[in-house]
């Protein structure tokens, strides 16, 4: 029940975290690499998520391996990882879309100035 | 009758007043001897001496960043420029009066013939004259450059490039600082540029010695291509 949980509970953010990369490339905003690493990314994040109950089964009793089962605040905190790396992969990508919009304007304005001052 | 290329020579600059008017005027010479339309533009990258009058002087357009923004981001200008003003090549070459004019010739004629997108003058091909200290930092940053971007070029960090219209068109890059040589080489591989090398030889002045990036540089830009890398593991 703790795992279904787990899942649902993440499930959104996954959900949104390929909702907004599909639509990032679909408004060309992104190129295809982008959009196949954020796919890969947000992938994998759900196939651990769903493996994670028969990986522990597979893996209890087995001296290293061997632990209590998820709690309720195991849960929560795995949840609010994953919504920082959301919120982070995002912030990250607002911040480079940012920092392109100053070099390029830097750059124009560098090349206009000197066109209107004829600096030749 | 075959049409004449146009070449932008880039250089970017950052307080280079003492030598840039030489180098300008020195490059100059050298072009208006081939058969080649060109253009000298030095970036002026925010400098607080009279690197912009010493070039202009020296005949070159100048164009001058309000802000100092880096050697990445001030070839990122040179090579925007350009691409605006449709040349068919630019050359990329150092202020500090470490490149040999024919080198530069001899670049634009090899990417003309092998069809090079972007092509690298190694200074590492034939390293004579160059410090060991300064061999065993560049060869370090290559490898570095290698490992992290699967490039393998001798010389990562040379400023002297030649860039086709295709690679003026689509080659862009993130990083402002010296970490851009090893990231451009990145892109261009990213985007299918034909990328090769050809031998220059280096001078080394006292004044070129001295303006010249030390070894604990490179550990910045290290630090600063694996955090690249890194951001990108998850881009």
């Amino acid at each position: 029940m703790r795992y279904i949980l787990l899942v649902a509970l993440n499930m959104p953010i996954i959900i949104l975290g390929l909702f907004n990369i599909i639509t990032q490339y679909k408004l060309k905003r992104v190129n295809k690499d982008r959009l196949t690493h954020q796919i890969s990314l947000w992938s994998i994040i759900l196939i651990i998520l769903i493996g994670s109950f028969p990986a522990y089964n597979l893996l209890m009793g087995k001296a290293v391996f061997d632990s209590s089962e998820l709690s309720l605040f195991d849960i929560f905190q795995t949840t609010a990882i994953i919504v920082i790396i959301y919120i982070i992969n995002r912030q990250r990508q607002k911040i480079e879309q940012n920092e392109k919009t100053i070099r390029d304007l830097h750059q124009e304005v560098s090349i206009k100035l000197s066109e209107t001052h004829g600096q030749n | 009758m075959s049409k004449a290329i146009n070449v932008c020579i880039v250089i970017p600059a950052y307080n280079e007043g003492p030598v840039i008017r030489h180098v300008v005027e020195n490059i100059g010479a050298t072009m208006k001897q081939s058969k080649l339309n060109y253009t000298i533009v030095v970036i002026n990258d925010g400098s607080n001496d009279d690197t912009a009058a010493q070039a202009a002087a020296g005949g070159a357009k100048v164009i001058t960043h309000i802000l100092n923004s880096g050697a990445g981001s001030a070839t990122a200008t040179g090579l925007s420029y350009a691409n605006q003003n449709n040349f068919d090549y630019a050359v990329t070459m150092d202020a500090d009066d470490q490149h040999l004019p024919k080198d530069v010739l001899a670049g634009i004629k090899i990417a003309q013939k092998s069809a090079t997108d972007l092509l690298i003058g190694s200074r590492l091909l034939d390293s004579n004259g160059m410090s060991r200290v300064k061999v065993l930092g560049n060869k370090g940053l290559s490898f570095i450059t290698y490992a992290l971007f699967g490039i393998n070029v001798t010389d990562s960090q040379s400023g002297l490039r030649v860039f086709s219209k295709n690679a003026l068109e689509n080659l862009r890059w993130k990083t402002s600082g010296y970490e851009f040589c090893s990231e451009m080489l990145w892109r261009a591989k990213q985007i299918h540029l034909h990328i090769a090398e050809y031998p220059i030889t280096a001078v080394y002045t006292e004044y070129s010695k001295a303006k010249g990036q030390n070894n604990w540089n490179a550990v910045n830009i290290v630090k600063s291509l694996i955090r690249r890398r890194l951001i990108e593991v998850f881009e």
